[in-house]
C-alpha cells in the first residue's frame, strides 16, 4: 500500500519546480538571441508547463484542487518548489545553465520514476521521456558550443555555473517523507538522483574547459 | 564613425582609404528535411542559420517538426548541396544532362538525390546512388529514376555530408500528436464567431 501523503508531496514538489521554471523560460519569448533558438526555448518551456498540468493532474486524482487552481491560485507559501527555478532571468547564459542543470536532474528523475510503484507516474515518465531527450540534448550541445567558443562565452557560463550550483544541489532537498517514498518503492530518493546528476554533469563538462566545485564541499541552497 | 543605429554599425563602414570587405555578422545556413512516417521519403523543409551541424540539428528540431508527426529529420549544409538547372512545363531537367564522361574510375561515394516534381512544392528523395562525383551521380540517375512525368529541379547531396537523427533518439517526437494546441485547428474559433453573429 503506497503511501498517498508522501507520493502527493513528490508530485507537488516536482510539479511546482516545472510549473516555475516553465514560466521563467517562457520570460525569453520573442527576446531570444536567434530566432531558432527563441522557438526552441519557448517550445521546451511550454514542454514544461506541460508536464506540470499532467502532474496536477495526478494529484486531481488523488483528491487535490483542479489543476488549474492548484496551479494559479495558491500563495506564495504553498508552493514547493525549489529556490533554483524562481530566480528571476539573467542574460542568456544564466537561463542556459539553470536549464543545463535543472533538466538534466528532470530528465533523470523521470527515468527512475518509470519504475514507479504509482502506475500513472510511471505512464506519464515513459510518455514525456522523448520530451526530457530533446530538452538535455539541447542542453548539453549548447553548454559544449559555448563552453569552447570564445574567451566570454567561457567566463559567462563559468559565472552562472558558479553561482547556481548551490542552488542546483538545492533541488535534491529530501523530502520529511523521504524513507517513507523509497520503502514504497514510489521514487529510488533524492540521494541516488543527485549522485547520478553529478555523473551526467561531468560528462558533458568535461568536453569544455569549464570548472566545476567539489560538489560534497557545496553548501545547497 | 559609431551610429546609434545597430543596422548602421552592422554595415562595417570602412574608416580608412582601402581594406578589405568585412563579412556579415551572421551565422550560416543549413537545409533541413524531415520524415512524416516511417514509410514516407525525406522532403525539404526549409534552412536554419547556426554555427554548426549539430546545432542546426538543435534548431531544425523545433522549427520544422512542431507540429503533425515526424519519423526522422536531417541538416546538411546549403552550400553542399549541388542543384540542376530549372525546367517548366513539360520540359523535364533530365533533357538537359549529359551522359556521363568517364564513369568507372575506382574510388565512389554515395549521394542522395531529390527531385523537384512541382513548381513550389518541396524537393523530395527518390534515391541513393554510389558515383565517383556529384556530376557524375547526376548522369548516372537517368535512367533509373525517370517515369513519365517532369522533374524541375535536382539536388544531390554526398551522403556524408548529412547529419541526421539517430533511432535511439526518435523518442523525442513521441509527444508531437499531442501537441494539438500549436494548430489553428485545435481552437473551435468557428463556433464562437456564429455564436457572435447570431447575436448581432
Amino acid at each position: 500500500m503506497t503511501n498517498t501523503e508522501a507520493l502527493k508531496e513528490l508530485i507537488y514538489k516536482m510539479a511546482d519546480d516545472q510549473l516555475i521554471l516553465g514560466h521563467r523560460n517562457s520570460e525569453w519569448t520573442g527576446f531570444g538571441p536567434l530566432l531558432e533558438e527563441d522557438i526552441a526555448f519557448s517550445s521546451m518551456a511550454q514542454d514544461k508547463v506541460g508536464q506540470s498540468y499532467a502532474l496536477y493532474q495526478i494529484l486531481n486524482d488523488l483528491g487535490e484542487g483542479d489543476p488549474d487552481t492548484v496551479a494559479f491560485m495558491r500563495n506564495a507559501d504553498q508552493f514547493h518548489n525549489s529556490q533554483l527555478v524562481e530566480l528571476p532571468n539573467g542574460e542568456y547564459d544564466f537561463s542556459l545553465v539553470r536549464h543545463f542543470l535543472f533538466d538534466t536532474a528532470e530528465a533523470i528523475r523521470f527515468q527512475m520514476l518509470t519504475n514507479c510503484s504509482h502506475e500513472p507516474l510511471a505512464q506519464l515518465a515513459n510518455k514525456i521521456k522523448g520530451e526530457l531527450r530533446y530538452h538535455t540534448m539541447h542542453a548539453d550541445i549548447w553548454i559544449k558550443q559555448l563552453g569552447r567558443a570564445t574567451e566570454e562565452s567561457v567566463s559567462k557560463l563559468q559565472d552562472s555555473l558558479d553561482r547556481l550550483i548551490p542552488y542546483a544541489i538545492g533541488v535534491f532537498e529530501p523530502s520529511p517523507m523521504e524513507d517513507q517514498i523509497i520503502e514504497d518503492k514510489i521514487f529510488e530518493g533524492e540521494g541516488k538522483l543527485r549522485q547520478q546528476w553529478e555523473e551526467a554533469i561531468l560528462v558533458v563538462k568535461s568536453k569544455t574547459p569549464l570548472n566545476l566545485p567539489y560538489f560534497s564541499l557545496v553548501k545547497p541552497v | 564613425m559609431e551610429s546609434l543605429d545597430p543596422r548602421v554599425n552592422r554595415l562595417n563602414l570602412s574608416t580608412t582609404e582601402l581594406t578589405s570587405k568585412a563579412p556579415l555578422d551572421q551565422l550560416g545556413t543549413y537545409e533541413v528535411f524531415s520524415q512524416l512516417k516511417e514509410d514516407k521519403p525525406y522532403f525539404h523543409v526549409g534552412p536554419v542559420h547556426a554555427p554548426n551541424c549539430e546545432m542546426a540539428f538543435l534548431f531544425a528540431k523545433e522549427q520544422f517538426s512542431r507540429r503533425q508527426t515526424c519519423t526522422g529529420l536531417f541538416v546538411v549544409e546549403t552550400r553542399n548541396i549541388k542543384v540542376s538547372v530549372f525546367t517548366e512545363g513539360e520540359d523535364t531537367v533530365y533533357n538537359y544532362i549529359s551522359n556521363p564522361g568517364e564513369l568507372a574510375n575506382g574510388n565512389t561515394e554515395s549521394f542522395e538525390l531529390f527531385h523537384l516534381k512541382k513548381r513550389g512544392k518541396q524537393h523530395e528523395y527518390i534515391g541513393t546512388i554510389e558515383a565517383s562525383s556529384a556530376e557524375v551521380a547526376l548522369s548516372m540517375v537517368k535512367s533509373e529514376f525517370i517515369n513519365d512525368k517532369p522533374v524541375y529541379n535536382i539536388w544531390i547531396i554526398k551522403t556524408s555530408d548529412i547529419e541526421s537523427s539517430q533511432d535511439e533518439d526518435k523518442i523525442i517526437w513521441d509527444t508531437l500528436p499531442d501537441k494539438k494546441f500549436r494548430d489553428a485547428i485545435a481552437y473551435k474559433a468557428a463556433d464562437k464567431i456564429k455564436e457572435f453573429k447570431e447575436r448581432q
